[in-house]
């Protein structure tokens, strides 16, 4: 019978105890593969999407042109929270990221990758609270309201991110579908919204909303998408 | 490939988007074009930071040219902008020199000076001075020779004296 050897891969036939042939399963792959593909996702594809939510979450478009909106101070203490509530539900153990166990450069590519989650998580509150005005102050304490209440609940992973998902996409219904929707758009003048649409331009002036176009929504949907999907792949710990 | 390799690359390419992201939200470019614009004026003052630091700045002499071609034409505007052009950092003594004198040239009058202008022209003069104390122009069209009297003359011009009513200061002429 012929032995398997520990470093063998992908679908051999193999007899097993009983002299029957067999086959592994498809998918398995050396633990060195395993390890490469781990550390293609841990140090690459996760600091890179982080990042890119960084850099999407604040851009909205206006007029045919780019605004960047840069986060409020509420925003960092968000963030901070956020982070906080990671660690108290088990998605982040901090010894399984940074330790004196690891390499420098297994210590340095995490730190960049939690600070990226830091930055992302500040960027997806700018995403999806409003930028100004009531609405602005609503949706903000909602947030620490929704936060605070959180830090002190027993969360565990898959439940915290599925409020996560839950609480930033009502948080983006309200911005991008039902408070866009109440202003005037972008491209229409002031007197022809106080003549066709009063009751948009009294919305806008009274909720000051700010018009962005349409496609800041798509946007910043696909920015939240990435952001809950990062998370979800975040593990917990990079501990091999 | 390593999962050294992989780690090292990986801080490559954050580091290098971490910095893409601060110069986006840095100089906020509003569409594609002013992105190049900007990203090729952002090369460009590192690549001058960079001659300053590794003491290879130099003044861009075919700018210089043109200023001082300008500022003979009597063009002072259009020539501090070579002048500017020429030297970004402000640390060549002559040229923050040439456009002091162009200040001066610019704001003088037989009976007032501009004021603003002259304190524009008492900064860049002050920036020569201590750049360079001991320059002297060999320009034959400038009176003023150095610095310092540029300066001298530029601070008198924006102090209130009782020189100022004298009615033979009609008869001066410009230095």
């Amino acid at each position: 019978m012929k032995e398997l050897e520990p470093q063998t891969v992908d679908s051999e036939i193999v007899l097993n105890e009983d002299g029957a042939i067999s086959t592994l399963r498809p998918a398995a792959l050396a633990p060195t593969d395993i390890e490469r593909r781990r550390a293609v996702l841990y140090s690459i594809v996760l600091p890179l999407a982080l990042l890119l939510v960084t850099l999407l979450g604040g851009i909205r478009f206006s007029s045919g042109s780019i605004v960047y909106v840069k986060p409020a101070l509420i925003y960092l203490i968000f963030g901070v929270g956020l982070m906080i509530l990671f660690f108290v539900a088990n998605l982040i153990r901090f010894d399984g990221w940074i330790s004196e166990r690891f390499d420098l450069t297994k210590n340095f590519i995490n730190a960049i990758t939690l600070l990226a989650l830091f930055a992302a998580s500040v960027q997806i509150f700018n995403s999806v609270i409003p930028e100004s005005g009531i609405p602005f102050w609503i949706v903000s304490f909602c947030f620490l309201w929704t936060l605070w209440n959180n830090l002190f609940s027993n969360f565990d992973t898959k439940r915290l991110l599925r409020s996560l998902a839950a609480m930033f996409s009502l948080a983006f219904v309200v911005k991008y579908v039902i408070l866009a929707n109440l202003a005037r758009p972008a491209d229409q003048g002031w007197l022809d919204a106080l003549i066709n649409n009063p009751g948009q331009a009294a919305a806008t002036w009274l909720l000051d909303i700010l018009q962005f176009s349409a496609a800041t929504g798509y946007l910043q949907f696909f920015t939240i998408a990435i952001f809950v999907i990062a998370l979800w792949f975040f593990p917990n710990s990079t501990e091999d | 490939m390593k999962t050294k390799h992989i780690q090292i690359l990986g801080i490559l390419l954050s580091t290098i988007f971490a910095l893409f992201i601060a110069f986006l939200y840095a100089t906020e470019p509003r569409s594609l074009e002013e992105l190049t614009r900007k990203a090729g004026t952002a090369v460009g003052d590192a690549l001058t930071k960079g001659q300053v630091i590794t003491g290879t700045y130099e003044v861009d002499p075919a700018k210089f040219s043109q200023g001082l071609m300008l500022f003979r034409a009597g063009d002072f505007p259009g020539a501090r902008s070579s002048f500017e052009a020429a030297d970004p950092e402000k640390r060549d003594a002559a040229t923050q020199f040439y456009i002091a004198y162009s200040f001066y040239r610019q704001g003088w009058g037989r009976f007032s000076n501009d004021d603003e202008l002259f304190r524009k022209g008492i900064e860049s003069a002050t920036r020569a001075k201590e750049l360079n104390a001991g320059l002297v122009s060999p320009d034959q069209d400038l009176k003023l020779k150095t610095p310092a009297a540029l300066l001298n003359e530029l601070e008198e011009g924006v102090r209130i004296t009782a020189d100022d009513f004298n009615p033979m200061r009609a008869l001066e002429e410009r230095k």
